[in-house]
């Protein structure tokens, strides 16, 4: 491995890396505006270049391998500050500087890269360029463009080429004048479009739904996984103040790298909703409110009388759900489990590898059901499964199958004594004989294993609202109120880690350590998103 | 001396094969046929070619590039693009020999074992792509090229693409691009084109002019060609000289004659009554020379030396009527232009640069300005874009300000304070089509 010294700290790295990682993992920070892992290098922005020894000219860190013995001076060169400097003169010179105005701001390279390399004035006198009719136009149904802030970086042309593959975006005209648009002038209606949103470096591309919803500095973000499909993207959830304003990719080479499609993108509005909100009982045709430990006392009572249990989980559920379910009722209260799965429409994700994943899969978590030995079925199996008999039902998450959604359901579900966990009103919600509040997943904690089979671990971003709680909680509470032998479990940590020592598929695992959240800390934002 | 390579010119039916061939044409390349790949080569080096495209680097160097042991297939691409303001040579060369240019073509082809041959021609030159297919088309009827030409067992196709009207395709890597149908964006380098050119293949760039040389140095030898000139500046250069001269046109002339025998000698000198004040020696990319350099010798190593670059051999001459502040804003115009818009130095810099030059052409020139041009022509050069240039507007730029900075100081000094007028809108930036929001 070459050996290279770098601002003067001397490391070793992999051949054929370039010279913006070999410093990252140095621990200098080289600043890029085009450069990004995952897209190919073309080095038009400049603003990285460096000084390597025995080398006459500047050379640009992102397309120079290292080679051993190299000399390189980032920002320990009186050169490379001058000529970074310069660089950033140049990008603001005809930038519109509206940044009090900008939805970027805050989470903006050109305004992180001026205060660290740019110079305090301008020697800019002239009429700046602007694009009469691009400063704020709809590209496409998600993407808002401003041409006058562009700096000219090719990402999200890039993007469109090398990612998502549809090739929509290009540069039109030249020179100064170059700008961005779609290729025959259409919508941009790309899966993928507001990832070009994420990896453009200003606020010239910006997303229609989240922009001016809130300045990027108040966000927090938490690791979580996207709940849309089976491919199990890893995910920010960017929230404050109890609100979810956006999920934006987390990066993963081996699942999502640093992209997510619009449909798991706009989910994150979805986990605003909250319809249920508190403990209800069907009294004389009419839900009325419950207290929680009344509610738990009886359904105790109700799971532990009951001649015949059936329980219709859903592939929505965290594997500490599931498990639990699994082993509270299905153990020694005999239930019968299934969950249902079905086929939903076509998701495609890019890896880091650039291979493409795809998923029919409408749930996160189907193999992670069928890991802990549940049984899975289809629209006709869940119909044949709801026709059959029982004493009581529990319906877990309404939303597992849309056959639920059907008369024909609602009509079966009418006899004896139907238990909803819920978020939302649902046809089965009005017919539930006790309705319990479950929150979103924005306010869960747990585990979905990928259709690839990564366990990966979300995290809650915020608290239940009113008197929803996590169905895991839920579900350890109700497992003191039964008459069985007490599963002496605090948290999901505490639920995984005896997944661990009962569960063959789940052998050998961390919680602290799975895929994806070992990096918690503050997001890289250098890639954009 | 006679003519070399514009021997043709005057000769009448210049272009068609029979009087190509009366006149020895294809000897060299029937010669080639019998020789192996690396004899040629071999030749071409001993001979000191140096290419004539602008940047004058050895051409049998630039060929020994290829990787020796690549299964191929390799390119060939004869840069017709021709854009450098000031600079009509090649065009010179197809309209007179397009038989000349083939030949070399062929040449440089099988020296570098390529099969096919690109000709990429500037989209205005409709009329010298014609000619140029025309001589293809014969050559290859005649058996000269196509399969197994003249027997041997080499085959060699020649394309010949024109380009869209884009100075930029003319430097060698946007070139590629243009060829293979994209937007004409230079490449970065490395790997260069001779590693991994055109369709990702090893590729060679040369210059009609090199190109035309070549059938020459094979039928007189290595030795013949590097007597002519200097030592390391060797053979005979077409100088295009325009401008305040009397006769302007393209002149043939070995390579180290003065700058003062060109223009003096050849083209008559300067218009009556007016007198030298400056020249461009290589095209408008070249930094200017003024009147007292008129003595420096047109080749390669003293235009480097007198801190300048013979380039294409574009002689622009200007006389003393010129107001070289109106010379430079029109250069900066031309640059602004052509800049690709790929990297940020040149495609901001450029522009800039334009704007105040306009402003002190406007009359509202302020100190500093000149200050401010310099400062941009340094970081728009040397190293900090992709392809040249950023160095091709900032070497005239500076020069100019630098060499006849009394113009500009004076024309600032008498600058008003009245308000400026606004930017004036260019070509390609006025109101865009389809965008009512």
């Amino acid at each position: 491995m070459p050996k290279l010294t770098i601002d003067g700290r001397v490391i070793e790295v992999a051949e054929g890396t370039n010279l913006i990682e070999a410093a990252r993992q140095a621990g200098v920070a080289i600043p890029y505006f085009c450069y990004h892992p995952y897209l190919s290098v073309v080095g038009q922005c400049r603003i990285c270049l460096i000084e390597i020894d025995k080398q006459p000219r500047l050379a640009v860190a992102c397309a120079t391998p290292v080679a051993d013995g190299m000399v390189v001076r980032s920002e320990t060169s009186d050169r490379v500050r001058e000529a970074r400097k310069a660089v950033m003169e140049f990008l603001l010179a005809n930038h519109p500087l509206d940044c009090p105005v900008c939805d970027q701001a805050g989470e903006c390279l050109l305004q992180d890269h001026s205060f660290d390399h740019g110079l305090d004035t301008s020697h800019m006198l002239e009429t700046r360029r602007t694009f009469a009719g691009l400063e704020r136009r709809m590209l496409g149904p998600h993407i808002v463009q401003n041409q006058n802030r562009c700096i000219h970086c090719s990402r999200c042309i890039r993007f469109t080429q090398e990612i998502s593959e549809t090739a929509q975006l290009t540069y039109k005209a030249r020179g100064n004048g170059v700008y961005v648009d779609t290729y025959d002038g259409t919508p941009f209606d790309d899966p993928m479009s507001g990832c070009t949103a994420d990896v453009c470096p200003v606020g010239a591309l910006t997303v229609k739904e989240f922009r001016f919803r809130k300045r990027t500095w108040k966000l927090r973000s938490v690791p979580s996984v996207c709940p849309g499909c089976s491919i199990g993207c890893n995910v920010w959830i960017d929230h404050h103040e109890k609100v979810v304003y956006r999920l934006s990719p987390r990066e993963n080479a081996a699942v999502n790298a640093t992209w997510i499609c619009d449909y798991g993108r706009f989910l994150a509005e979805s986990l605003n909703r909250h319809e249920v909100l508190r403990p209800q009982r069907q009294i004389d045709g009419q839900l009325q409110p419950v207290d929680w430990a009344d509610a738990l006392a009886s359904l105790g009572e109700v799971l532990d009388t009951a001649s015949s249990l059936r329980v219709v989980a859903s592939a929505n559920l965290s594997n500490e759900e599931l498990f639990l379910v699994k082993t509270l009722l299905g153990g020694a209260r005999r239930a019968d489990i299934v969950v249902p799965v079905w086929t939903g429409e076509q998701r495609r994700m890019k890896n880091g590898s650039g291979a493409w994943l795809q998923s029919l899969d409408a749930h996160p978590n189907a193999a992670g059901a069928r890991r802990l030995g549940l049984r899975l079925v289809d629209h006709g199996g869940l119909a044949r499964f709801l026709y059959g008999a029982a004493d009581v039902t529990v319906i877990l998450d309404p939303l597992a199958h849309p056959f639920l959604e059907t008369d024909e359901a609602t009509q079966l579900l009418r006899v004896g004594t139907t238990i909803v966990f819920a978020r939302l009103e649902h046809p089965v919600t009005r017919l539930a004989s006790w309705l319990l509040p479950t929150p979103s997943l924005a306010c869960n904690e747990g585990t979905f294993i990928s259709q690839t089979g990564a366990v990966q671990r979300f995290a809650a971003a915020l608290a239940p609202p009113q008197q929803s709680r996590p169905l895991w909680s839920i579900l350890m509470a109700l497992g003191g109120e039964l008459a069985t032998e007490e599963l002496p479990l605090r948290s999901p940590a505490e639920v995984f880690a005896h997944l661990v020592q009962t569960e063959k598929g789940f052998a050998g695992l961390d919680w602290e350590t799975l895929a994806g959240t070992t990096d918690t800390a503050q997001r890289e934002r250098y890639h954009g998103g | 001396m006679d003519s070399i390579l514009l021997r043709a010119r005057g000769t009448p039916d210049s272009q068609s094969l029979t009087t190509y061939l009366a006149a020895g044409g294809y000897n060299a390349w029937e010669k080639v046929l019998q020789m192996t790949p690396e004899a040629v080569m071999n030749e071409v080096t001993l001979s000191e070619l140096r290419g004539r495209g602008g940047a004058g680097f050895p051409t049998g160097r630039k060929w020994s590039f290829i990787p020796k042991d690549h299964p191929g297939p390799r390119y060939l691409v004869c840069n017709a693009d021709e854009s450098e303001p000031g600079t009509f040579k090649d065009r010179e060369l197809i309209e007179h020999d397009p038989h000349l240019v083939v030949e070399g073509i062929a040449i440089a082809a099988y020296a570098i074992k390529a099969a096919t041959a690109y000709v990429y021609i500037r989209g205005e030159f409709g009329r010298w792509a014609t000619i140029l297919g025309k001589a293809i088309a014969d050559a290859k009827k005649k058996g000269y090229l196509g399969k197994g030409i003249l027997g041997s067992g080499y085959n060699l196709e020649i394309v010949v693409h024109r380009g869209a009207g884009a100075y930029i395709c003319g430097e060698e890597t946007a070139l590629i691009e243009s060829i293979e149908g994209k937007r004409g964006f230079p490449r970065l380098k490395p790997p260069f084109p001779a590693i991994a050119g055109l369709f990702g293949k090893p590729t060679i760039v040369n210059n009609v002019e090199t190109l035309a040389c070549l059938p020459h140095i094979i039928n007189r030898g290595a030795k013949w060609f590097a007597s002519i000139g200097r030592p390391r500046n060797t053979g005979p250069k077409l100088f295009c000289v325009s401008g305040h001269v009397q006769r302007p046109g393209v002149v043939e002339l070995p390579l180290g004659v003065s700058f003062r025998e060109i223009i003096f000698d050849h083209c008559g000198g300067i218009r009556d009554g007016h007198t030298l004040k400056a020249f461009f020696p290589g095209g408008s990319s070249a930094p200017i020379m003024t009147a007292d350099q008129v003595d420096v010798r047109a080749d390669f190593d003293a235009c480097a030396e007198a801190g300048s670059m013979l380039g294409s051999g574009g002689v622009i001459v200007l006389d003393d009527s010129v107001d070289i502040v109106e010379a430079a804003a029109n250069l900066a115009r031309f640059y602004a232009h052509e800049s690709c818009g790929q990297c940020t130095p040149c495609r901001e810099g450029a522009d800039w640069a334009m704007d105040i030059l306009e402003r002190i052409l406007a009359g509202h020139g302020r100190e500093g300005d000149l200050d401010q041009i310099l400062r941009i022509c340094t970081y728009a050069s040397n190293g900090m874009t992709i392809c040249p240039l950023g160095d091709a507007f900032s070497m005239p730029l500076s020069s100019m300000v630098k060499k006849l900075s009394g113009e500009f100081e004076r024309r600032i000094a008498a600058a008003s304070r009245l308000p400026q007028k606004k930017k004036p809108v260019l070509p390609w930036s006025g109101p865009l089509p389809g965008f009512g929001q």
